[in-house]
């Protein structure tokens, strides 16, 4: 498979802290990368760069063959993401929030009402789409802000975070959703829940303090650490094996 | 061409967006319709006949101004929510660009005004059938001047403050626009500083240029320099808010 995502030497400061540290990753199309780490170590940072949200101090990342440096619109036409934060109009239904965000994504509007139905069938969202923003459970406004996500079909999906805060049930429903995406695009997403990243990832990335210590399949990591679990494996590369 | 169209459609669907938000908040439709009606009513019954500050050619457009000062309040918490809640952040990454959102947040204010202004025009025109003429009229859109002020004010504040604190500190702007535009006491009597500060602040001119724009006086020195002082006032104001809207997107 070819690589979309193609990261060299990325680093991006704020003032005397360096939260992304000289970062080298290729990510293959299809794939769903989890990228994971504690608290701070630099996961949303790397995510907010190669959405074009901030700039690198230093490297340069390929989406899809365009850096994120110097093409940031043509690497925005190809990414969407889901953030860590509700990110919905409030006073707005489902349906008016899909519309509102397709029209923002210059979709046309037969398009747009036809990949709403489309999501409207795979996120069961039509039972609520008549519901404010406001008034949905975190569980739906989850899956909104991930439909919102996939309405222009990107080619690299973002999620941040995606079931932080969920209840179990919902948390599940989320998984089954993301699963089902690998056959369409390539996603990223960051969590530091171990069982999401086993579950849904092709590969994992672990970072810590804003470098990329480790990565590979949830298997060669526990292979690699000599660990029964990958929470195991986990600990065993953050802490360099000194604590189990 | 292609450009133009897709930023056109853009700030189309931010625009009415905002002017969803707003007005689909109950609280915001009281403090912008029901509370500066009511007042204007329940003033003009009170104490019309006792003082000539209430009389409905002055207390009409005056309530328009004093009406708008809560606009900037409600158009700073949805700033100010949207930047909490990453609404704002999310939608760059659809390669909108600064400029397109605070042209939406003010395109969304403008009607509001507009409406506003109608609203409580056409209640001093129903207590009192005389005000009803071409300079009533004219004064409704004459108050899309104060009310760009006012809207200046509230993406000022809606970018540099947290939603918690936006509502106090435009409650500054409501107090001011109540305490300094001079309707609700008479200024016989105020010591000289205070009426300077008066005249200085944009709060008293914009009700003196609205009021006069009401009752015909409009080709007069009064209400010329209190044009030109809103004005002043509003284009730094405006700069400002640009300004400080973009360092702190940039920031976020």
């Amino acid at each position: 498979m070819a690589a979309v995502i193609s990261i060299s030497h990325l680093c991006r400061d704020y003032r005397d802290l360096r939260a992304v540290d000289d970062l080298c990753l290729t990510v293959e199309e299809g794939e769903i990368f989890a990228l994971l780490g504690v608290n701070g170590a630099g996961k949303t940072t790397t995510v907010k760069m190669l959405s074009c949200l901030l700039k690198p101090t230093s490297g340069d990342a390929l989406l899809g063959g365009f850096s994120i440096v110097t093409e940031p619109d043509r690497v925005k036409s190809l990414t969407d993401i889901s953030m860590q934060e509700t990110a919905i109009a409030r006073n707005l239904t489902v349906m008016e929030n899909l519309l509102f965000y397709a029209a923002v994504r210059g979709i046309e509007k037969e398009t747009a009402s036809a990949r709403i139905r489309a999501l409207f069938r795979d996120f069961g969202l039509g039972e609520v789409a008549d519901r404010k923003g406001k008034l949905l459970s975190g569980g739906w406004q989850r899956k909104l802000s991930i439909a919102l996500a996939l309405l222009s079909e990107p080619k690299i999906l973002f999620l941040d975070e995606p079931t932080l805060g969920l209840d179990v049930l919902a948390r599940r429903e989320l998984w089954q959703i993301i699963g089902r995406l690998r056959e369409k695009m390539t996603v990223i997403l960051t969590t530091h829940d171990m069982e999401e990243a086993e579950r849904l990832s092709d590969r994992v990335g672990i970072m810590k303090g804003g470098r990329l210590l480790a990565v590979g399949t949830a298997e060669e990591l526990k292979r690699k650490t000599g660990s029964e679990s990958f929470e195991d494996a986990f600990v065993a590369v953050v802490t360099g094996g000194k604590s189990k | 061409m292609r450009s133009l169209k897709n930023s056109l459609r853009r700030v189309g669907a931010l625009t009415s967006r905002n002017l969803l938000e707003i007005l689909r908040d109950p609280l915001s439709l009281a403090f912008l319709f029901l509370l500066p009606g009511g007042m204007e009513i329940l003033f003009y019954f009170l104490f019309h006949a006792l003082t000539p500050q209430f009389s409905m050619d002055l207390l009409a457009p005056g309530m328009v101004v004093f009406g708008q000062a809560f606009l900037s309040l409600f158009l700073g918490l949805l700033i100010a929510q949207d930047r909490e809640s990453s609404f704002i952040v999310r939608l760059y990454t659809t390669g909108i660009y600064s400029f397109e959102f605070l042209l939406s947040y003010a395109l969304a204010a403008l009607p509001i005004a507009l409406l506003q202004g109608a609203f409580l025009l056409l209640i001093g025109a129903v207590i009192t059938p005389s005000l009803f003429s071409l300079s009533l009229l004219l004064s409704l859109f004459a108050g899309m001047i104060p009310a760009l002020l006012f809207l200046a004010l509230g993406i000022l504040f809606g970018s540099l403050c947290s939603s918690k604190a936006v509502g106090g500190v435009c409650s500054i702007v409501v107090t001011g626009q109540s305490v300094l535009s001079g309707m609700w006491f008479p200024l016989d009597g105020l010591s000289e500083g205070f009426l300077f500060a008066m005249n200085a602040l944009p709060f008293r001119n914009a009700s003196v240029f609205l009021q006069n724009v009401a009752s015909g006086r409009i080709l007069t020195e009064e209400t010329g320099r209190a044009l030109l002082i809103l004005l002043a006032y509003t284009l730094v104001l405006f700069s400002a808010s640009v300004l400080v809207y973009r360092a702190k997107m940039r920031r976020n």
